[in-house]
């Protein structure tokens, strides 16, 4: 089931300052995670064309060619994952980021742990969902009525209105609403939330999920969306359309 | 109480010397009018005065000596006046008539005719002081005799006139409405500049003077301008410049944050990470406060009831230990129009505050009045200095700095939450509660 992380993963990191490419590289490595770092577009092209890489991390602020025209260009190649460095705060490059297909974002300066659990957790994900990534760029999934946005990283409700979530509880509701109607395990759960969530894990994930039945109006004591499966999961019970 | 008499305010001080002056010349051209009115009344006593003395003249001095006496008793005088014929010139108790009023008796006196030559008076006496209530006249016949006449005058009156108390509390009453509205009305720009100044120091970039009006006030209006746009070009400046630093700071904190993760000792280590932590926080704060809000973020209907309960469940998860002090109280829903991640934002840093100073945050949704809907957040801290209520909304003022260390704050959390809620068209204020503690009161349009 994880097939990427089975063989040692080998990814593509594209950043401009020499000493983060070498950190991140010996990063990475230490955890099992094969690095290739190039400093802009070209370099980044050339290296793609000659190898073979199951993800991308690629900073959006890049010298000359700029981080988006690159994701734009790897998006016409392949459906790789990406994930994004994008400066803190610029949101219009991380909305455009997502809406071109990136897989994720992790705003600079990121800590490399969160990093690293987004890296693995879209690894696993594309691993996961081989059969079906054909059109990695979903702009929204459908649920109930509800409408999750994963470039604007936002849930709407059947009225169109913004309910905010928290980082947890998005990621959760994403891992959720990609494997509908099949069952995560909390230790799955567990390695989404970590990196972000402070405190106690095991107990985070109730608490993230009580939240979002909440948001989602879900009674939890007889919840129809978000249901507990016996024996520690939860599935998300309900047809996602694509969009 | 000099003081008081001397008003404050420009208009009151313009006012009161206009009209103080005004009262002056008033004053001064009334004397000079009723000065007048002596001179003329003067002058009609003296012609009474001249046609009574010599028509008693023209009789006595027509008869014998002997039936003078007689004739006067007989004769009909008419009242304030007596007369005598003696051997002697009048031996009066009054001084001798200053030259220039006797001179007005003398000529008025010569004008009434007497019947010819022989009958003319050889000396003439006139006496009558300042004072003026009587006047004693000697008049010398040509056969030696004297005829001494004692006749009362009204004592000239200047200021008795009917009309003129009255004329002079008009006119003064209508030329202090006219200086009063003049005053007003040429200090009002005055009052403008002072209400645009306080403007400007609440915030930057307010509207511009309208540089119109007389000279002065245009070319102070201008230069006003001038001023507001340097201090904007100012401030600007050195947002751009926090705002570079904050850009170029963050490859230097993610490197760090990089090589912490090759350092063994455990400890240290996250020491060093939550140094970073916070850090990234003042760099992200001071990113934020750079950042124009009404740019990049499109406006979206967001659950507000949503974004607080999600605000305080990151605000528990950050603080495990006050999450019991957070609570919501309010509606269930409230759809309102905002930028969503300005106003997350906004709300965090507030109630942020109140559970890093206060060590609780009680948030209450009290739906629109009048299109505005409020949020109160409550804490149960030490408050704030009264006077420092509306100082910590300027941007790097901070408090007490012993609790800001521990706390990171950069100054920046509350100028930019009220950045935020003016820019959606609300506001936040503050208040000390009366049973201790900060209630801030965010208002905004729903």
């Amino acid at each position: 089931m994880l097939r990427g992380m089975e063989q040692s993963p080998h990814i593509l990191v594209i950043d401009d300052d020499r000493d983060i490419r070498e950190l991140l590289g010996r990063f990475l490595e230490k955890h099992q995670i094969r690095v290739t770092a190039v400093r802009d577009a070209k370099e980044a092209r050339r290296a793609w064309i000659n190898g073979h890489y199951q993800l991308v991390v690629l900073d959006l602020m890049l010298p000359g060619e700029s981080g988006l025209d690159l994701a734009r260009w790897l998006r016409t190649q392949t459906d790789v994952p990406i994930v994004m460095l994008t400066a803190m705060g610029e949101e219009t490059d991380r909305i455009i980021g997502l809406e071109l297909g990136a897989d994720d974002y992790v705003p600079k300066p990121f800590n490399p742990r969160e990093l690293l659990a987004r890296i693995r957790a879209v690894l696993r994900r594309a691993g996961d969902q081989d059969d079906h990534r054909h059109d990695p760029a979903a702009r929204a999934y459908r649920f109930g009525g509800w409408s999750l946005e994963p470039a604007r990283r936002r849930l709407l409700n059947p009225d169109s209105v913004e309910v905010p979530l928290t980082g947890g509880e998005y990621d959760l509701l994403v891992a959720l609403v990609e494997r509908a109607n099949r069952v995560l395990t909390r230790d799955m759960l567990l390695d989404l939330l970590r990196g972000r969530q402070a405190g106690p894990f095991d107990r985070a994930i109730d608490v993230a999920i009580s939240r979002l039945r909440r948001k989602l109006e879900d009674d939890g004591r007889n919840a129809q969306l978000i249901k507990t499966v016996r024996g520690g999961g939860y599935v998300l019970a309900a047809t996602v359309e694509r969009a | 109480m000099i003081v008081r008499l001397w008003p404050r305010s420009l208009a009151a001080r313009t006012a009161l010397v206009l009209l103080l002056g005004l009262a002056l010349v008033q004053v001064a051209g009334l004397t000079i009018h009723a000065l007048d009115r002596v001179d003329v009344q003067r002058l009609a006593q003296a012609r009474d005065v001249a046609l009574r003395v010599v028509g008693l003249y023209r009789t006595v001095v027509a008869l014998p000596v002997s039936e003078r006496e007689a004739m006067l008793a007989d004769l009909h005088r008419g009242p304030g006046i007596s007369a005598e014929v003696s051997p002697r010139p009048p031996a009066s108790d009054l001084p001798e008539m200053p030259p220039f009023l006797a001179r007005l008796f003398r000529v008025n006196m010569n004008l009434v005719p007497i019947g010819g030559q022989p009958y003319r008076w050889q000396e003439l006496h006139l006496f009558g002081g300042p004072d003026w209530h009587r006047i004693d006249v000697g008049l010398k016949t040509p056969d030696g005799e004297w005829l001494n006449v004692r006749i009362a005058v009204e004592p000239p009156r200047p200021w008795h006139s009917p009309g003129f108390l009255m004329a002079f509390l008009v006119m003064t009453a209508a030329a202090a409405g006219l200086i009063l509205w003049a005053v007003r009305r040429l200090t009002a720009p005055v009052a403008i500049l002072a209400a645009a100044a306080e403007a400007l120091g609440r915030d930057v970039n307010a509207p511009p003077l309208p540089e119109d009006g007389p000279t002065e006030v245009a070319t102070a209006a201008a230069a006003f301008n001038t001023m507001a746009s340097r201090i904007r070009r100012f401030v600007q400046d050195r947002t751009e410049l926090l705002t570079a630093i904050g850009h170029d700071l963050r490859t230097p904190i993610t490197r760090l944050k990089l090589r912490a993760e090759f350092i063994d000792d455990e400890e240290q280590r996250a020491k060093i990470m939550a140094d970073l932590e916070e850090l990234e926080a003042m760099v992200s704060a001071t990113l934020a406060f750079g950042r124009d809000v009404r740019s990049g973020e499109p406006v979206t209907s967001v659950d507000l009831v949503e974004l607080l309960r999600t605000v305080l469940d990151e605000a528990g998860d950050a603080r495990p230990e006050a999450a019991e002090a957070l609570a919501y109280d309010g509606p269930a829903h409230l759809t309102v129009r905002v930028r969503s991640l300005s106003l997350k934002r906004a709300l965090s840093n507030l109630i942020g505050n109140a559970v890093a100073y206060g060590g609780a945050a009680r948030v209450r949704l009290l739906p629109p009045v009048d299109g505005m809907l409020t949020i109160e957040i409550e804490d149960d801290g030490p408050g704030i200095p009264p006077e420092e209520l509306d100082r910590v909304f300027e941007p790097f003022h901070r408090g007490e700095p012993s609790r800001n260390r521990e706390t990171g704050g950069m100054g920046l959390g509350l100028p930019i939450a009220r950045n935020i809620m003016r820019a959606h068209g609300g506001d936040v204020a503050l208040a000390n509660r009366p049973q201790g503690g900060v209630k801030v009161t965010v208002t905004l349009p729903g």
